[in-house]
């Protein structure tokens, strides 16, 4: 076995090891964010799942493997989130909406937010969860995009009381199962997902064929360890990793942990609408969140995966890459809080819980990555 | 002789009627199909209930199901009314009411339910911590019971009392005060727990009121402790059932917790629950408070 491959394998033994010793200390939904963080930082390094290049190929290089990637995740999960919908509230049509769902107002902030997260992925050249997972690859771009996302979580404090008071106290919260049941909420947005896959299909070239070859082995275990798996089989075990979270923690998502710094650093108190009545639990938080785990183990799976796969590499970009990761990174914290969530928190957990918003935000934000690939220089 | 005979009768009878409030987690889970038996999960936290619960439990939220979501107050007569309906509650059905947070809610719920006259409440002891330490498995199946009838004959009024009341009984000195917040509330060190949201504009407590903290009723299990272990500490507080007791905290719920205490499990006679709390009491204009920590307001 290759000396990567011990490596690899001793770091995913490690962090085995520590989730075990996680569960004891921290508690079982610790432990099960930080197993769900591993795994999609497996998944997003093996399949190079990223919603930035998924959007920018697409308008760039009419490429579509991305895009039909993150439409298979998101088809997915949907199923999925429909199968934990009906039995937590059978009949949706009621006064409520499932409690711990990323189900949220849908107004006009959340078309500013997805456009400031949409400009930033182009300027950046990625979103939140494509920097973590390429730190595991060794980029010294992703640290920047994170510290340049936490300033402008801190701009977007600034901004929400004026938001809430004009967008979001007065928006609608639209959850489409409540409008019309599940299985008409279903058969819309599979469609929709269907008929935007249809699209990408008919407007971009076929993508070259992998040549086939004997399944030996040596093929299997280059094509799961080494070579990228097909966008959409990562896609779909987003949407499974997606149901799981769901079921047992919470959403997806890997902005809390981050907006949770940035509040503490700048002292930000009161937020309307964001801090509900915590009845008499105390919300101050001691340590790493569970998403504070699940970030750093998506981290930590996809420094694995890149390991074994001899893809782990640190060198040094031109500056200008740097100055656009972290100004980009601003742009991503910023839309990222005042949407409350980013394109795992709104546009996949949104989407799959089918929550409008998340809808909204999806398209606001690919016209976001659409319009700095038509002003900005391509670097 | 015959007035001795009474007393020793009432002497055995006083435990008896003291666990008749509370239920097991076993009796619960054998009575999870019982048609006469009604298990309401009451959980602070918004997501608990969903993600397992006791098999056969309906969630119920506090928010909106307890409290009226509009006004500051315990949900109204008729939307209780309409709720047990829902929760396919009848007059005469055996309300179990457990959640997160050792009860504090259901504790609360426990409250409403006698306060709307319910006759058959109980608590399970322990709540979710004990049904977890025992390893008893939650279930995920959301219950659809039958809608039934139901009304509320009459509203008890000697469960709860008002600003007007507490001020009335500190210029008497007329109730025992239990204040159930942390020492810390207690003497004004700080308003209220790091994070809570809704504040008061003073810190300190009522005039004359003693701090006995909820959590010195529970066990590590989350059950209560013995009888007679909580008549000691609340009779160290001068609560002894020979004078009205008033119970409070921030906002009314950890509150109910120690009223259940005073009211069903120690059986005094008059014992209600403040739920104005601190975030009334501590907002009032021209009210005394005591502060021990000297946490003035000052305009520096």
């Amino acid at each position: 076995m290759a000396r990567r491959a011990w490596i690899a394998a001793g770091l995913a033994v490690a962090f085995g090891v520590s989730a075990f010793l996680l569960h004891d200390h921290e508690g079982a939904s610790a432990s099960f964010s930080a197993l769900t963080g591993f795994a999609l930082g497996v998944v997003f390094q093996r399949s190079d799942f990223c919603f930035a290049s998924g959007v920018r190929d697409l308008v760039r290089a009419r490429r579509r493997r991305m895009a039909l990637g993150i439409l298979a995740a998101l088809a997915a999960g949907t199923l999925g989130y429909a199968v934990v919908f009906g039995l937590q509230m059978p009949d949706p049509t009621g006064a409520y909406v499932p409690p711990t769902a990323f189900i949220a107002r849908a107004g006009w902030h959340v078309v500013l937010g997805g456009f400031a997260f949409g400009a930033g992925m182009g300027i950046a050249g990625n979103c939140v969860s494509t920097s973590l997972f390429r730190i595991g690859e060794g980029s010294l771009a992703g640290p920047l995009t994170l510290a340049g996302a936490i300033v402008g979580f801190v701009l977007g404090y600034r901004a929400w009381p004026f938001l809430w008071s004009h967008a979001v106290a007065t928006a609608p919260t639209v959850w489409i199962p409540h409008h019309v049941g599940y299985a008409a909420a279903l058969a819309i947005q599979l469609a929709l997902l269907a008929a935007l896959a249809l699209v990408v299909l008919w407007k971009c070239p076929p993508e070259p064929t992998v040549a086939a070859e004997p399944a030996t082995p040596a093929v299997v275990v280059r094509r799961i360890f080494v070579e990228r798996w097909p966008a959409w089989i990562g896609g779909v075990l987003v949407g499974l990793i997606a149901t799981a979270a769901y079921l047992r923690t919470r959403p997806l998502g890997v902005t809390e942990e981050l907006g949770r710094l940035a509040r503490a650093w700048s002292g930000t108190v009161r937020l309307d609408g964001l801090d509900q009545i915590a009845g008499c639990t105390s919300s101050v938080q001691r340590g790493l969140g569970d998403n504070g785990w699940l970030v750093l183990s998506l981290v930590w799976g996809s420094l694995c995966a890149a390991i074994a796969a001899g893809q782990f590499r640190m060198k040094l970009a031109p500056a200008r890459i740097y100055v656009r990761a972290l100004a980009g990174g601003v742009l991503l914290g910023f839309g990222a809080m005042i949407s409350v969530g980013c394109s795992i928190g709104v546009l996949l957990s949104g989407v799959m819980a089918m929550s409008l918003h998340g809808w909204i935000f999806a398209a606001a934000m690919v016209a976001g990555v659409w319009m700095t690939e038509r002003v900005l220089p391509r670097g | 002789m015959r007035l001795l005979i009474a007393l020793a009768l009432a002497a055995l009878a006083a435990p008896i009627l003291a666990q008749d409030a509370l239920v097991t987690t076993e009796w619960v889970a054998q009575h999870a199909a019982d048609p006469s038996v009604r298990i309401l999960e009451v959980s602070v936290d918004p997501g608990v209930y969903e993600k397992g619960h006791v098999k056969g439990a309906v969630g119920v939220k506090w928010h909106s199901e307890l409290a009226d979501p509009v006004r500051r107050d315990i949900v109204s007569r008729d939307a209780f009314v309409a709720n047990c309906q829902r929760w396919g509650i009848a007059k005469d059905t055996t309300v179990v009411l457990y959640g997160d947070n050792n009860n504090w809610f259901a504790a609360w719920g426990y409250w409403i339910f006698a306060t709307y006259g319910h006759a058959n409440v109980k608590l399970m002891d322990g709540g979710r911590v004990k049904w977890e330490l025992e390893k008893r498995p939650w279930d995920l199946a959301i219950p659809a019971p039958a809608p039934t009838q139901y009304t509320v004959d009459k509203v008890a009024t000697d469960l709860r009392v008002r600003l007007a009341d507490v001020t009335a009984a500190v210029e008497k000195k007329s109730a025992v005060l239990v204040d159930v917040r942390s020492p810390d509330e207690f003497t004004g060190k700080v308003i209220a727990p790091p994070g809570v949201q809704e504040l008061a504009i003073r810190a300190g407590h009522i005039p004359g009121a003693k701090n006995v903290p909820w959590k010195q009723a529970v066990k590590d299990d989350g059950t209560f402790k013995p009888v007679e272990e909580l008549r000691k500490l609340y009779a160290d507080a001068g609560a002894d059932g020979s004078k009205p007791i008033i119970t409070y905290c921030r906002i009314g719920e950890r509150s109910s917790h120690s009223w259940f205490v005073l009211k069903e499990l120690l059986g005094y006679d008059d014992v209600r629950n403040y739920d104005g709390s601190w975030t009334e009491y501590g907002n009032a204009v021209g009210v005394p408070i005591e502060n021990e920590a000297g946490t003035v307001w000052t305009g520096k």
